[in-house]
Formats: C-alpha cells, structure tokens, sequence
C-alpha cells in the first residue's frame, strides 16, 4: 500500500511542473478571459464589469461578421481542396517510382518555412505587375479570357455549361471504361491512384466549367493578371458570396503547405492490408469499389484527424493575412483572429477581445464536434 | 494475467537498514525547484550601470558610478535613431549628476504599456501623439504642466497644434519632439520636359497646382501612357502613399469629428466631395490599370519609391520625405509647397502630427526625468530636429537652427504647420477604429465598380455626370455606415466612461 502510494506521488511529482504551468499560464487565462469577456477592460485601467454587453454589441458588429465570413468562407473551401489535394499528392507518392523518398521530401519541406517567410515569398509571387504567378498566367489567362469570353457574351449559363459538363462527363467515363477493361491486378497499388486521377481531372474541369459558367465580362478581363492580394471584388463575380480575389489567393497560398497532411495520409495509406484488396478482387470489385470500401473506410480515422485539425487551423489563420494584407482590402482577408488581435492590441479593448475569443472557442467546439458526430458511422477503427 | 512479476519495480538490495529516507527521483527534483527559486530569488537584477560601452561612454567614466542612470525608450531606428543618440549625449555632457541610456525600442507603445502596467517603466518615453489619449486616460502618464510652470517654460513658445497633441482635457500629458506636416512634392524635371504642353494647357510649368482642380490638370498633362494604355507615368495618383487617406476630406472641407456636439461627422459633404475627387481618377484612368500600376511600386524608403523613380510626379508626403529623396537620389529636382485644397476653402490646410516625449506614471525617478524632458525641448528639439531633417515644434525656432539645415523647403513645411487651417487628428478614444473605418471606405469607394448597366446608350459629359451621381450615391452610404458604426462606439465607451467613475468614486 504505501508502495503504491509512494509510486502515485512519484508519478505527480514528475508531471507536476507540466500541470503547475498548463494551471497558471493556460488554466487561469482561459476562465479570467471568460470574466475578462464580460467586462469594458482598457489594459491600463482594469476590468470594469459590464455583464453581457460585449456580447450584445458582438451580435450587432458587422466587422466581425465580415471576419467570421471570411473565416468560414476560407474552411469551406480551403479544407476540402486540401483533403482532396493531400490525398492525390499521397496515392502519387504511394506509388513506387525511383526517388520517392525525395519527392516526399520535397512536398514536405514547405511545412517546414516559418510562416513569416512564406508570406512574404508569396506577396512578391502575387504581386500583380511582376509576380511570377502572374508571369506564368498571362498567356494561359489571355487564352482563357478568349476562349470564355464567347461563353460570357452568349449568356454562360446554358450553351457554355452544357457543353463543357458534356465534354468532361464523356472525358471521366471514358477513363473510367478504360481503366475497368484493364486487367487490375496490383490493386494496392493501382484503385485509388486511378479513382484520384480521374477525380482531379474531373474536379478541374468543373471549376473551369463553373469559371465560365459564372464568370462576368469583369472576371474574364482580368484573368490575364488578377490583382490578388489588392482585389476586394469577389471571384466569380457574380456570385456575391464568393471568396475574393485576395481571400483566393490565401486559399491558394495555403494549399501549399498541402505536404504534412499528405505525409500522414501516406503513412496510413501503407497500413492497409493487401488481403483487403485480394480479397475484394476475389470478390470481382473494381477500381471504385475497392476505393469506396476498402481504402476509404481503412484511411477514414486519419481524413477525419486532418478535417479536425484543418477546421481548428483555419479559425486560427493569421500570420499570413495579417503580413500580407493587414485585413485588407475592404477587411475581405480580415480572420476572426486577426479582429481579436485588433480589438486587444490596436483599439485595447481586452474584454471584447475575449467575447471575440469565445465566441471562435465555441464556435470550433461546436464544428469538431459536429465532424466528430458525422463521422461517428463513416469512421472506421480497426481496432474496435 | 496483468500482475506485476516479482521483483519489478523493487530495490534490490542487502536489506531496509541501508535504504535511503528519500527517493533519488524525489530528491533530484526538490533539487531542481529548490535551484530554480533560488535563481529566482537571489539573482541580481541587471542594473543599468552594466551596460558601460568602453568607446561611447569613455568620457563619463569618471563620473559613472555617481551618476544616476535612468532610460529613455524611443522608437526611431537607423539616422532618425542617431539623431535622438546626439540629443542624450547632449545631455549626458551637460551635467555630471544624470546619465540617460537611450533604448532603441520598436512597438515602443505596447512595450511602454506593459512596462507601466507592470509597475515597472523607463523613466522617459517616445510615443506617437496618437498614445496620447489612451494612455492619459489610464492615468499612466504624468502631468507636465506644473513642471513646465516651475521650470518656466512657456506654453506660448509651441507652435498651437503641437501643444494641442500632448494635452489630454486641459493636462499636457506629453511634450513634441519631432514635428510632422504634410505639402505637396513635385518633380521639377517632368514639369521642365512638359513645359510646352502645360503652357498650350494654359497652366504654368514653373509652379505648382493651387486647387485640387489645377492638380487635375496639371496631372493630365503630365501622364504617361503606353500604346496599350497602360500607365507609364501619372502626374497625380491619389493612393499614393496611400497614408493620408483620411485626410482628404479636410482639403474640401469637411471634418471628422464635432468638438462641441461630440457628434461623428463621417459623412460631412467635404468628405464626400473629397471622396469623389479621388473617385474620379480611378475611373477616369481605370481602377484596374492603376492597381496594376501601384503594384509596381517599391517601399517608401528605397530607390523604388513611385515619387522617387518618376512614377507619380506629384504626391503628398511628409516633411521627413526629402530625407529619403536625398538618400535615394540626392540630384533630383523637386519642389515642394503647400497641398492645394479644392476652390473656395480656405489654406493651407495640412495634416500637423508630432512624436512626444512624456513621463510614464510610476517611474522610479521622475525629477531626473524632468530634467530630461526640460532639456530635450529647451536644447535638443534643436538637435533631434535639424538631424532629422524637420523643422521644430516652436514658434521662433533659434536663429542658428536654419544655417546648415538639410532641408531646403522648411519654410513651407513651418508655414502649413502655424496656419490657422491646418488639423490633428481627433483626439477620441476610438480614433484608432474610426481612422481604420474611413480608410476602409476610402478603399471602397475606389474599388467600387460603377455598375455598367445603369451607363448604358450614356455618352461624354452625360456619361460622366451618371458616373458621379452613382458614385456619390454610393460614398455617401458608405460613410453614413461608418458615422453610424463609430458614434454608435464613441458612445458606448463614454457610457462606460461614466460608470467607472461611478464604480470608483469613493
């Protein structure tokens, strides 16, 4: 008995400077800020209790509506691009080729490059007169402003769309007959590979689809050399809604750091069994059903890991924006986190700030565990 | 299954007798919190008396260790830094009782506020005259007035406007160091090599515009497009630098804020009117062209700088630019002269800000920082001032200030400052939010795109008047939006105000 207690206060006091530090520098924060949300509190001058009034005029703030549009804008469409993305870039780095391990190495190493340095690498690859972004799309942007500016002109939304869905539905059926008239028989190697192929082309052809569908005589003229960072204007214009040109090219910018999330797909993706496969060949599957019951389901814990980490890590963008725009232009790149900041060190307003703060801190609660709880039947754990 | 095997997790040994009272685990970490509050408790504190440089403090080694030292933080960098160096080793030569240590300090107002509220600040401190209410307000700086009045230094010898940024209702809080107004600066060689075009224009080329109509056609004048159309060369851009925006509205005469009524004036119809002035380049030149154009643009310090390199041949900026001008191209012809406002308001009207220097509250040795303060503004606005190429904030600045002086134009610049048009910022706890809201609708109003339907079978002078009469419509939403937003937070924290002096009337 005494043994037992001797080994228990052993085993606190080793984790006992962790826990002393997590209670005063993290525990105490967290519920003063609680207090501190609930008062009018200048820096300077000490809390003054307000009750819910941070809260009340929160509701009314169209500034932290447009940031928590923004914010929201950004998840929606920067966490299913780098899903999609990271997953692609995994099934390529799957496969053996000579010098993958360089490959994985090079895909990686962006995830390494302090945040302050990517953001100004990329305010000059944005920069709309010399960018080398620019440099690049200026002739892939004229020939698309010239062959999207008769679908503009002839009202997008019927001819332009219909034939452009037709030509990439016949483009993905014919990979797909294709594919299946194969004889697939290293099927750890090659369902999913294909399915993402497939899907890729599929999902770039609709985006240039719903480009021309949605694109207005003002989009097509500036395809060419996009102003990026310094456009307010939303893309496509005509679907108010839509991200801006500034906030695509953040969205654009963060796919960059796609490798860590592919890294631990990777890492998944060769943990599934092969008899799983050999068995569904057995079984007489094809390419998607192996990918649809097989890989998908085997590799569900670690998409639902990066949905959640993604979800967490785009309500708490920042560096980037605040380097690159400053919120600007029009507060269109202006994150929740980046408002908090503001209200805190700018405008020092501590107690709005924290209504701010737990506001987002609920707000992510909420969507993790709305992931978590959709994911509850389409997750798949070995292990239970 | 799951039991421990025998022996795990014992101490082998020949018997009880020789066990120790403590574990080694045990004993090693209360060694290392015990070493830990030892550091913590008895480690020196770092005194300033350290930090004796052998070549820079070679002539106070003498008196070092009898001085007293105290420091001043400031936040200048590069020769602005040197120039504020120059005024403390003025005073360090002085006297032999006081040693003031200079801090190069950046964000030196978020460092200073946390300094103060840790009960811990520097003796002296260099804010913008911006941190002059929030910090007033909090108490955080000390009254200068009765100091000034023992010391005998005049209120009157300020030019008014400078004065006017250090005092917080009716207490001078902070003292100016280094002035600022604004004038226009125009490239002397584009004016030369347009001359014939400007004269066919009936414009003079050997002056500058007067009115904010005259700049519009001095500035067409002297653009500059490809076959493409593309800017070369705009002789106005009003974007650039892109500082002053919510400044413009002065010049057409509007205001932002009513002292009287306390009442936000966003939408006054000078700012208005100013808006559409700006409005009208962006779209006589096309918004997209000249964002292309401006993206081209280096930093303000560096040879890329759009007035510099003969992008922009007219542009508003500081008194501090022609340091720059110098640095980066010391032969440029330029002039400068007071930025002209629209026809019928009265000028010249300017910006006036200044750096200040003050006294934090709760500073270990506020008379040696007194005598300081008293210092830098009866003998060092000289120097800081003529270093940093400005001109000073007093009204009769010394006979000798002028002889030598770096700055060719600084007449105009002490001119713009005295006149009787020139503004400050308001000084209004929410200024900061409120500067950010009108240069967010500035950005807005330029960006908007005048929606081509309603222009449609329009053409010349019809056209033209549809465009202003949109745009109008459109800046004077968007500035009613922001009236709404900061009044709405003017009187919230005022309310707020007046319930904290409830809560702490004793």
């Amino acid at each position: 008995m005494r043994r037992s207690t001797g080994r228990t206060l052993t085993g606190y006091a080793f984790i006992a400077p962790w826990m002393v530090a997590l209670a005063f520098f993290i525990g105490y924060p967290f519920l003063a800020s609680l207090y501190f949300s609930a008062c009018e509190y200048p820096p300077m001058m000490g809390p003054l209790f307000v009750g819910a009034e941070n809260y009340v005029e929160l509701a009314r703030d169209d500034v932290f509506r447009q940031s928590m549009l923004v914010t929201i804008t950004f998840a929606v469409v920067a966490i299913p691009l780098g899903v999609l993305l990271a997953l692609t870039l995994a099934v390529m780095l799957n496969s053996r080729i000579r010098g993958q391990s360089v490959y994985r190495v090079i895909y990686y190493l962006p995830h390494l490059v302090p945040s302050v340095a990517v953001a100004i690498l990329w305010m000059w690859m944005f920069n709309p007169n010399f960018g080398i972004l620019n440099v690049v799309l200026r002739p892939f942007g004229t020939a698309a402003a010239w062959l999207l500016r008769p679908f503009a002109a002839l009202d997008p939304g019927l001819p332009g769309w219909a034939a452009l869905a037709a030509v990439v539905a016949a483009f993905a059926a014919w990979r797909w007959l294709k594919r299946r008239s194969e004889d697939i028989r290293a099927p750890e190697a090659g369902g999913l590979r294909s399915a993402a192929l497939v899907a890729g082309i599929v999902f770039a052809a609709m985006l240039v689809v719903a480009a021309a569908a949605w694109t207005g005589p003002d989009d097509i003229k500036k395809l060419p050399s996009p102003g990026w960072l310094t456009d307010a204007n939303p893309f496509p214009s005509k679907l108010s809604v839509a991200p801006s040109w500034a906030l695509w090219a953040l969205i654009y910018m963060s796919m960059w750091g796609v490798g860590q999330m592919a890294v631990i797909y990777l890492a998944k993706l060769q943990d599934v069994p092969v008899e799983l496969y050999e068995a569904a060949d057995l079984d007489g599957a094809n390419w998607w059903q192996k990918t649809r019951h097989v890989t998908l389901p085997m590799i569900s814990p670690v998409i639902l890991f990066n949905v959640v980490m993604g979800i967490i890590g785009a309500f708490q963008v920042f560096t980037e924006p605040y380097i690159m725009t400053g919120g600007g232009p029009e507060d269109k790149t202006r994150f929740v986190a980046m408002y908090i900041y503001d209200q805190a060190f700018q405008y020092q307003r501590l107690g709005y700030a924290s209504a701010v703060a737990w506001v987002l801190f609920l707000v992510i609660v909420a969507l993790t565990m709305l992931a978590l709880r959709i994911s509850r039947e389409r997750v798949y754990y070995a292990a239970r | 299954m799951g039991s421990v095997p025998e022996g795990v997790g014992e101490r082998r040994g020949p018997g009880p007798s020789r066990r120790l009272p403590v574990r080694p685990a045990h004993a090693a970490l209360a060694a290392v919190v015990a070493v830990v509050f030892a550091v913590g408790a008895f480690e020196r504190r770092p005194a300033m008396t350290d930090d004796f440089d052998r070549e820079r403090d070679a002539e106070f080694k003498k008196t070092w260790d009898t001085r007293l030292h105290i420091s001043y933080w400031e936040k200048w960098g590069s020769f602005e830094r040197d120039a504020c160096q120059a005024m403390v080793d003025a005073f360090n030569r002085s006297q032999d009782e006081i040693y003031v240590h200079y801090v190069n300090t950046s964000q030196v107002d978020r460092k200073s506020m946390l300094a103060i509220m840790g009960g811990d600040p520097p003796e002296v401190v260099g804010l913008w005259a911006s941190n002059v209410s929030p910090f007033a307000e909090a108490g955080a700086l000390a009254d200068l007035g009765p100091l000034m009045e023992r010391a005998g230094l005049e209120r009157s010898r300020y030019t008014p406007n400078y004065l006017k940024l250090g005092t917080y209702r009716g207490r001078i809080c902070a003292l100016p160091t280094t002035p600022a107004s604004v004038a226009l600066y125009y490239n002397r060689e584009h004016f030369r090599e347009r001359a014939a075009e400007l004269r066919a224009a009936g414009l003079d080329p050997d002056r500058p515009p007067r009115t904010t109509e005259e700049i519009d056609r001095y500035a067409d004048v002297l653009n500059e497009f490809g076959q493409g159309g593309e800017p070369i060369r705009m002789g106005f851009l009003p974007t650039e630098p892109g500082w002053f925006n919510w400044t413009w509205g002065f010049y057409f005469g509007g205001r932002l804020f009513d002292e009287k009524t306390e009442r936000i004036t966003a939408d006054d119809p000078g700012n208005v009117d100013a808006f559409l002035w700006t409005k009208r380049y962006a779209e006589r030149y096309g918004r997209e062209k000249m964002l292309q154009f401006r993206s081209g643009f280096g930093n303000f310090d560096s040879p890329q700088n759009a007035f510099i390199d003969g992008h922009v041949s007219m542009e508003m900026q500081g008194v501090w630019f022609s340091n720059f001008i110098r640095r980066h191209r010391p032969h440029m012809e330029f002039g400068v002269a007071p930025f002209p406002a629209a026809p019928g308001v009265p000028g010249p009207v300017s910006l006036v800000d200044c750096d200040v220097i003050a006294i934090p509250a709760g500073c270990r040795h506020p008379e040696a920082a007194w005598r300081f303060v008293e210092f830098s503004q009866r003998e060092g606005l000289a120097i800081i001032c003529r270093l940093q190429g400005k001109h000073m904030p007093i009204t009769e600045p010394p006979a000798s200030f002028r002889e030598g002086h770096p700055h060719l134009e600084l007449d105009v610049f002490e001119r713009v400052a005295a006149s009787p048009h020139a503004f400050i910022q308001p000084r209004i706890r929410v200024w900061r939010e409120y500067q950010r809201e009108i240069s967010k609708a500035f950005e807005h109003a330029w960006n908007w795109p005048v929606p081509e339907g309603e222009l449609e079978g329009l053409e010349g002078a019809e056209r033209q008047r549809k465009v202003d009469e949109l745009c109008r419509a459109e800046i004077e939403k968007t500035l009613v939006k922001v009236r709404e937003r900061i009044q709405r937070q003017y009187d919230k924290r005022k309310e707020r105000e007046v319930l904290r002096a409830e809560r702490t009337r004793p």
